[in-house]
């Protein structure tokens, strides 16, 4: 049964790849990206084995092995997404037990290509205990445990961040929580590290040890106490890392017990009838409609949400990294900016299929761009302004205040103006209203990755002109550079976006029905 | 007759759409007189949503073209659209909108002046029988809910033409009734419904006018009398359509 679920997989992963070359390319890319790396984790091992001692390979391990776990647990969240190739809620219509589905995601889970890569790093770490072959033979056990562990917690991330099993709208909270904790943990992590730097090398064995009591690190440092001859410790961390996978098994049980019970459950949160929310306040015509529409989806839509989280990141990670006094932290309002400029640059994906309704209405493109922009800068422009104002004045540096709104208002402006142009022409595979927000989505090429460069580029340059005066403020000290930038920044910046609404109206009109045409090719899932 | 009732509701000709090497619609021609009940029929993958979409400018055709009161749909897509209801058959709504916002935004989309949208909310909701899910986001409505909002989205700016794909698929059939009585109460008035469905039954009873398509081509097409010829039109369209097998299905299905 496991095996007939391996070939679907590796069936549906063939089939996916032989409809879109560009697909094959991105794949491919990452075959040789996890080549890359495993080779100098293997020769770093290699080397760690040869010329250092016992306490430098504890070390290695417990460290590597550590940040393994972490990657699997959050990587996918974070940066890559969740394979739902093969999930639960899709094995659940055949007659399979509990254990026999999350057997088969297992299985799955260890023969991806991460899967694969994990197996065959953590395999190399025999080599560090080839003068101990007693210990050899332990850390063949631990790494049958270390991969079971990663791969079950990651699939335990994935079961919880997809919902809790229960309804539409705890799901999309639980998501939104689980990805605000992960990205201020980044932060918290990167500014603690930061304040030890100092003697980090010292504390190295120190950390080591530590992280071998917990549940991430038990198992990567029995091999070492086995070596050492300390067999009550390794014992006792056998017992941690035994019982954090049953633990894990048995959280991931009881999520998925929920998730295949009560899948999709409809909420029952009603509205009050007459409570139009927006729509009742803004004026009527194509403008008014699509304003109304687009600001409700970027107070409400996690997907949206999801881009408005780094308004918060950035102040919050250069405040931990060079403290409040210092210039990144009072400047981090250009940096959001240039993030936000980017965040509806492929707006149209978001529709989805419902862009047809859109389309079927035959409203003029310049008026969908138009409300679109409004809608984003409803939220935007506000947002950065008062970011702005707050870091200047924490930080102590009110007085680049004017050049910091300007250069951050410039890109923003721009960015409005240059995703009218760019979402009237590119449509990307992005996660359907209602799915999680980390949920990883076929068919996204490397083609159409590389275009968000090109997109910043253009955002860059228009943004350029306001920062350099700003630039030119912060050099001379001269307070009439900064509103010289502020002046710029709107200017060029609103005169961006206006040429954009044009354009990218005169382009939307013709170019609307391939978009829908693109956009329900794309695979669903 | 007057000058407008000569031109056609709906007027497609030579419409052609491939797919990669797959020809989806080859090159349908059709007449849709103002004021009829025009049915659409075939079977699974004939072409019915590809040419819908076609003529609703959805869908950019590889050839031919369609007019709609005489406004040709791809040259002049909004004065043709703001013409049109729509009810598209497999793509989503603003699903995370309640049914009421959802149709008072199609309302603003299409121009509805502010103070007539509030009542023909109402009116469309009571008569969709979507009072108590009003305030309900559409994500969370069942199949025929769904289908009904979007049904009053398509009525919510009074259209000329009517173009429905499958509306009555999921609809329970007190809706469906009610439905009927207004679409039937449209077209007396002079406005004029084409509908895609796979209900022959539906189609003898609602429609004046009918075309049968199969693989992307009209087989037959007029008034529904014209059509069937002296038969029903379920044993028209399968004499029409052939594929009609009559085994009673494998052995091993079979209970006893």
């Amino acid at each position: 049964m496991v095996a007939t679920v391996l070939r679907l997989r590796y069936r549906i992963l063939g089939n996916s790849l032989a409809r879109r070359p560009w697909q094959l390319v991105g794949f491919c890319f990452g075959i040789l990206w996890a080549l890359g790396i495993l080779t100098s984790v293997v020769a770093g091992l290699v080397a760690v084995a040869v010329f250092q001692g016992l306490e430098a390979a504890r070390a290695t391990v417990v460290i590597g092995g550590s940040a393994l776990v972490l990657g699997w647990v959050l990587g996918p969240v974070l940066i890559a997404g969740m394979d739902t190739t093969v999930d639960a809620e899709k094995l659940a219509p055949f007659p399979l037990s509990a254990t026999q589905i999350m057997a088969a995601l297992t299985a799955t889970g260890v023969t991806g290509i991460p899967g694969i890569a994990t197996s065959i790093a953590a395999l190399a770490t025999i080599a560090l205990w080839v003068r101990w072959p007693l210990a050899a033979i332990a850390a063949v056990v631990c790494i049958v445990l270390g991969v079971l562990t990663c791969v079950v917690a990651s699939r335990l991330v994935s079961a919880l961040s997809s919902g809790l099993g229960g309804n539409r709208r705890g799901r999309e909270f639980v998501g939104t929580i689980v990805l605000i904790l992960l990205i201020m943990a980044g932060p918290i992590v990167t500014g603690t590290l930061a304040l030890t730097s100092a003697d980090v090398r010292d504390r190295i064995p120190r950390i080591a040890d530590v992280l071998g009591w917990t549940p991430i690190g038990a198992v990567w440092a029995v091999p070492a106490d086995v070596a050492a001859g300390q067999g009550v410790s390794a014992v006792a961390r056998l017992l941690i890392a035994a019982a954090t996978l049953a633990a894990l098994w048995l959280l991931w049980a009881r999520a998925l017990r929920g998730a295949v019970t009560t899948p999709r459950q409809r909420a029952a949160k009603v509205a009050r009838s007459g409570a139009l929310g927006l729509f009742g306040r803004m004026p009527t015509g194509g403008v008014g409609a699509t304003w109304a529409r687009s600001l409700t989806a970027w107070l409400r839509d996690p997907r949206y949400l999801r881009q408005l989280l780094i308004v918060p990141l950035f102040p919050l990670l250069f405040a931990f990294t060079s403290g409040i006094d210092g210039f990144m932290f009072s400047s981090s309002a250009v940096l959001v900016a240039l993030v936000l400029c980017l965040s509806g640059y492929t707006d149209v994906s978001y529709d989805g299929t419902a862009f047809a309704s859109v389309l079927a209405t035959g409203i003029r493109g310049r008026d969908d761009r138009l409300g679109r922009l409004l809608g984003a800068a409803s939220i935007g422009i506000p947002l950065i302004v008062l970011l702005a104002v707050v870091t200047t004045a924490v930080g102590g540096r009110l007085e680049h205040l004017p050049g910091i709104l300007g250069a951050s208002l410039g890109l923003v402006l721009g960015g409005y103006g240059v995703s009218a142009v760019s979402s009237a022409l590119l449509v990307t595979p992005v996660a359907a209203p209602g799915d999680s927000p980390f949920k990883s989505v076929p068919g996204q090429t490397f083609l159409t990755g590389l275009l968000v460069f090109v997109v910043m580029g253009a955002c860059l340059v228009i943004g350029a002109p306001a920062i350099a005066f700003a630039v030119a403020g912060f050099i001379t000290g001269a307070a009439v550079w900064g509103w010289v930038a502020l002046v710029v920044g709107i200017v060029v910046g609103g005169g961006a976006a206006v040429l954009g609404v044009w354009l990218g109206g005169r382009t939307l009109d013709r170019t609307g029905p391939d978009l829908l045409q693109r956009i329900r090719a794309f695979p669903t899932t | 007759m007057t000058d407008t009732q000569m031109v056609p509701a709906l007027q497609l000709a030579g419409l052609v759409k491939r797919f990669g090497d797959k020809t989806a619609v080859g090159g349908v021609d059709l007449v849709v007189p103002a004021g009829s009940f025009y049915g659409l029929v075939g079977p699974n993958g004939a072409g019915k949503t590809t040419t819908l979409s076609m003529a609703t400018g959805l869908l950019r055709p590889d050839a031919g073209g369609a007019w709609v009161h005489g406004v040709d749909v791809w040259a002049d897509p909004v004065r043709a659209k703001a013409l049109i209801g729509n009810l598209a058959d497999g793509v989503r709504l603003f699903d995370r909108l309640t049914g009421e916002q959802l149709i008072t935004y199609t309302a603003m989309m299409f121009s509805v002046p502010r103070d007539q949208i509030a009542p023909r909310v109402a009116d469309l909701i009571a008569l969709m029988d979507l009072g108590e899910a009003a305030g309900t986001i559409v994500a969370d409505y069942s199949a025929g809910m769904t289908k009904k909002v979007a049904l009053a989205c398509a009525l919510v700016h009074a259209p000329r033409l009517l173009v429905l794909d499958e509306p009555f698929e999921s609809v329970d059939p007190v809706s469906a009734a009610n439905i009927e009585d207004v679409l039937r109460s449209y077209t007396s008035s002079g406005g004029t419904i084409i509908i895609s469905s796979h209900s022959m039954d539906l189609v003898q009873r609602m429609c004046d006018h009918v075309a049968v398509i199969a693989a992307g081509r009209v087989l037959a097409a007029g008034t529904v009398d014209e059509v069937r010829a002296g038969e029903s039109l379920q044993d028209r369209f399968l004499s029409l359509v052939g594929g009609r097998h009559t085994s009673e299905g494998p052995q091993w299905l079979r209970q006893s």
